[in-house]
């Protein structure tokens, strides 16, 4: 119920408010129309707007448009009646003073008229006089430039003239040029013509000498060949039979010489197997006899030179290359002298190789 | 054409000179290794009778060696004592490549003259010759030198016959109690002296390398202690007496530490213990092995030891100041005891194969193992301060005594067969 009553309350509220803005925008919708007429409108009373239904409201503001604008509508006529009258009557007056003023007007305009007329009328008479003035230099001027052509032209034809005439004294004298060119070049060539004839005389001349000479030559050279081949040939005989004989003796003495080698070869081979086998006897006695002593370290070498006596006893021991470690050096000595005598051959020749010889002792 | 065969002729003409005049070169390259023939002609004696019999030790050292064959008595075709008497030729015969003659003179028994001269029978040259003086009582220790200057001169290696030997006695006594006697002998095992007595254990002789102090483990206080003893005044000082083991104790090269097994942390460790200061440095941390036998390399850098980290008794290498240790033995499942040569080179040990124990080198430069000895119960190697030779401890017949073979294996010698068991056998440095 509470609720009901706020919208009944609130529903009249707002046609109240509805009402308030509907006359507002009459108000304002006529201040647009004329301003003059604001303070002849009937004041619009709020107190009236009593809670009416919308269509009464309406209803109502429609009638009273109506009787606005009717009493607007007569007031407007009248008004316009008034302004008419007021008009015509103005007009009137304007018109006839606008008369007498063209009147008036007029006649100035014509007295100008007229005075202009003549001044045209006297600068047409001055023009045409110019105009002719102007003609008549205009004729002289042409007059003048057709003269100065025509003695141009005169001119023109004397200086051709001229020209042609210079041109053929130039042609003559050329002509005269060439002519004495063309004689003097015949001269000329009759002079070289005259010269290679003697030349060529000259030349066979000399040909001719040179030709003897040469033969001449020729034939002492020829001669002095032969005598050289000759000698040359008696030489070379006499070396071939030389060489021939030294070819026979070297080929007997490197017969010889070959067959000694071979010998010598035989018994070389004959003796390096006798020292290789004794040698090898003694190596193996040697080492038997070689006690290495416990310092012996690997690397040591030591040299001895040994000299024998026929028999191959020991004569003498001698380092000629230590080792370095005496006790291995003297183990060395002491084993060639502990194998005394080293077996030596009987052969002298082989023999021979043991008289002194030279051990290498390693430990390994 | 003629002159070009000339010059052929002429060059092989000077070809066949030449090949004529060279020298025959004959090379021997091996040699045999053989023992060296040396005659040993008893040295003249005037006056009374010397106590010991010079010539006697000296062909017993040269011929113990390995390296030399001395002439029999018999066979000396004369007896020279001075090189006026000698007939090189003679000798030769014999084929004696060193002839050693001499002679001992005393007037009141006390003081004795002793002259020797070695020669080269071949060359007839002397190779070596002294005169000495000493006191009866030098006169052993003196044969010994002469045979280091007899074996110098002929082999060109430094001599070991004056040297000496540490090593630990046991004697049974009738009661069953034992008694240990920690003794030093001549190097031929003879002339023992004994430097300390004990009813308990005695381990682990080592030198010092002035030769002058021993270090060793004595059980006298009922648990194992080091002790280093001072060789002419007997005086002695404990050095490590830790809680639990203490022992294995070696000396470094220079004689200022001493390398030990040292359980006091809970496990045998090989720690550094500098002598002077007893400041003590640990070399190995492996809680889960026995670590023990520290021996130091000629360096002084380094320590070689026994560990069984790999399961296994096996040799390694450390840095004596510690760091991660190299295992050097691979062959075998058994390594131990390491001795190390006096150039650094080779290595000896006690090897392990089939549950019997022999004394093998190897070269450190290669790894190769060769197996020294074949008796099977060897044990503590010690090397000759030339490193010709090792010692070692062994059995024969149900007896402990000491033996020795050259490190490449060809000599073997047994030691003083004294009839009691000898055990821990430590060869000295050499006499300065």
């Amino acid at each position: 119920m509470k609720n009901r009553f706020f919208e009944n309350l609130s529903a009249g509220s707002f046609s109240i408010l509805l009402h308030v803005a509907l006359f507002a925008l009459v108000v304002s919708g006529m201040d647009f129309q004329s301003k003059q007429y604001i303070a002849e409108q009937p004041k619009v009373d709020i107190v009236q707007a009593t809670v009416m239904d919308e269509a009464d409201i309406l209803e109502e503001m429609t009638r009273q448009q109506e009787i606005e604008d009717k009493k607007r509508q007569q007031e407007l006529d009248r008004q316009a009646e008034i302004d008419n009258k007021l008009q015509e009557t103005e007009q009137e007056l304007e018109q006839k003073k606008q008369e007498m003023l063209e009147q008036q007007r007029q006649a100035e305009l014509e007295q100008q008229q007229r005075e202009l007329e003549a001044q045209q009328k006297q600068q047409e008479i001055e023009a045409l006089e110019q105009q002719r003035k102007l003609e008549e230099q205009k004729k002289l001027k042409i007059e003048q430039e057709r003269k100065l052509e025509e003695e141009r032209k005169i001119k023109a034809e004397q200086e051709r003239i001229a020209e042609e005439e210079r041109k053929q004294i130039i042609a003559e004298q050329r002509k005269i040029e060439e002519e004495k060119k063309r004689l003097a070049e015949a001269d000329r060539k009759a002079e070289e013509a005259r010269k290679l004839e003697a030349e060529k005389a000259r030349k066979a001349e000399e040909k001719r000498l040179a030709k003897i000479a040469e033969e001449k030559k020729k034939a002492e050279v020829k001669a002095e060949q032969e005598r050289i081949a000759k000698e040359k040939r008696l030489a070379e005989e006499k070396a071939r039979k030389a060489a021939e004989q030294a070819k026979r003796d070297e080929a007997a003495r490197l017969l010889q010489e070959s067959l000694d080698a071979e010998a010598r070869d035989r018994e070389d081979k004959r003796i390096k197997g006798l020292v290789n086998k004794y040698s090898s006897f003694v190596e193996r006695r040697v080492k038997r006899y070689w006690l290495k002593p416990p310092s012996a370290e690997k690397g040591l070498e030591c040299t001895l030179q040994v000299s024998l006596f026929p028999g191959g006893e020991v004569k003498g021991v001698k380092v000629i290359k230590s080792s370095g470690n005496a006790v291995f050096d003297r183990s060395a000595e002491t084993a060639v002298y502990k194998a005394s005598p080293l077996p030596v051959p009987t052969d002298p020749k082989a023999a021979a190789e043991f008289k002194q010889f030279t051990f290498t002792f390693r430990p390994e | 054409m003629t002159q070009k065969w000339l010059k052929i002729a002429a060059s092989i003409a000077v070809l066949l000179s030449w090949q004529a005049q060279a020298e025959l070169v004959i090379d021997i390259v091996g040699g045999s290794e053989a023992a060296l023939p040396i005659a040993i002609v008893p040295f003249g004696n005037q006056g009374p009778t010397a106590p010991v019999n010079i010539s006697e030790i000296i062909t017993n050292d040269l011929a113990s060696s390995g390296r030399f064959d001395p002439l029999p008595k018999r066979d000396l075709i004369s007896d020279p004592h001075e090189k006026a008497d000698i007939n090189f030729k003679d000798w030769r015969l014999l084929r004696s490549e060193g002839l050693l003659v001499g002679k001992v003179s005393t007037e009141d028994g006390e003081l004795h003259k002793v002259q020797f001269q070695l020669f080269d029978v071949y060359k007839a040259q002397q190779l070596a010759g002294m005169r000495y003086q000493v006191p009866a009582g030098g006169l052993r220790r003196l044969a010994h030198q002469i045979s280091d200057q007899v074996y110098q001169a002929l082999t060109g290696e430094i001599g070991v016959f004056s040297t000496r030997l540490a090593f630990v006695t046991v004697v049974k006594n009738s009661d069953g109690t034992k008694r240990f006697a920690l003794q030093v002998s001549d190097a031929d095992g003879a002339n023992p002296r004994t430097v300390l007595q004990s009813k308990q254990p005695i381990l682990s002789p080592s030198w010092a390398p002035d030769g002058e102090r021993l270090s060793y483990v004595s059980f006298e206080n009922g648990k194992p202690e080091i002790f280093i003893q001072e060789m002419r005044s007997g005086r002695r000082s404990s050095v490590a007496a830790f809680k639990g083991i203490n022992s294995a104790p070696s000396w470094s090269p220079d004689g200022s530490k001493l390398a030990l097994t040292l359980s006091k942390a809970g496990n045998p460790e090989i720690y550094v213990l500098d002598i002077a200061s007893g400041k003590l440095s640990r070399v190995t941390h492996n809680s889960q092995a026995i670590d023990t036998e520290a021996v130091w390399m000629p360096n002084g850098k380094e320590l070689l030891f026994t560990s069984d980290r790999g399961g296994r008794p096996q040799i390694y290498k450390v840095s004596v100041d510690g760091g991660r240790a190299q295992r050097l033995t691979f062959e075998g499942s058994y390594n131990s005891s390491p001795d190390i040569s006096p150039d650094g080179r080779t290595m000896a040990m006690v090897h392990g194969f089939k549950g019997k124990f022999y004394i093998a080198v190897q070269d450190l430069q290669t790894g190769i193992l060769q197996v020294l000895t074949e008796t099977g119960r060897d044990e503590s190697p010690s090397f000759a301060p030339n490193g010709r030779t090792i010692l070692y401890a062994t059995e024969h017949r149900g007896k402990a005594l000491l033996a020795a073979v050259s490190v490449d294996g060809s000599i073997h010698r047994r030691l003083g067969e004294s009839g009691t068991d000898v055990r821990e056998p430590a060869w000295s440095p050499l006499r300065k």
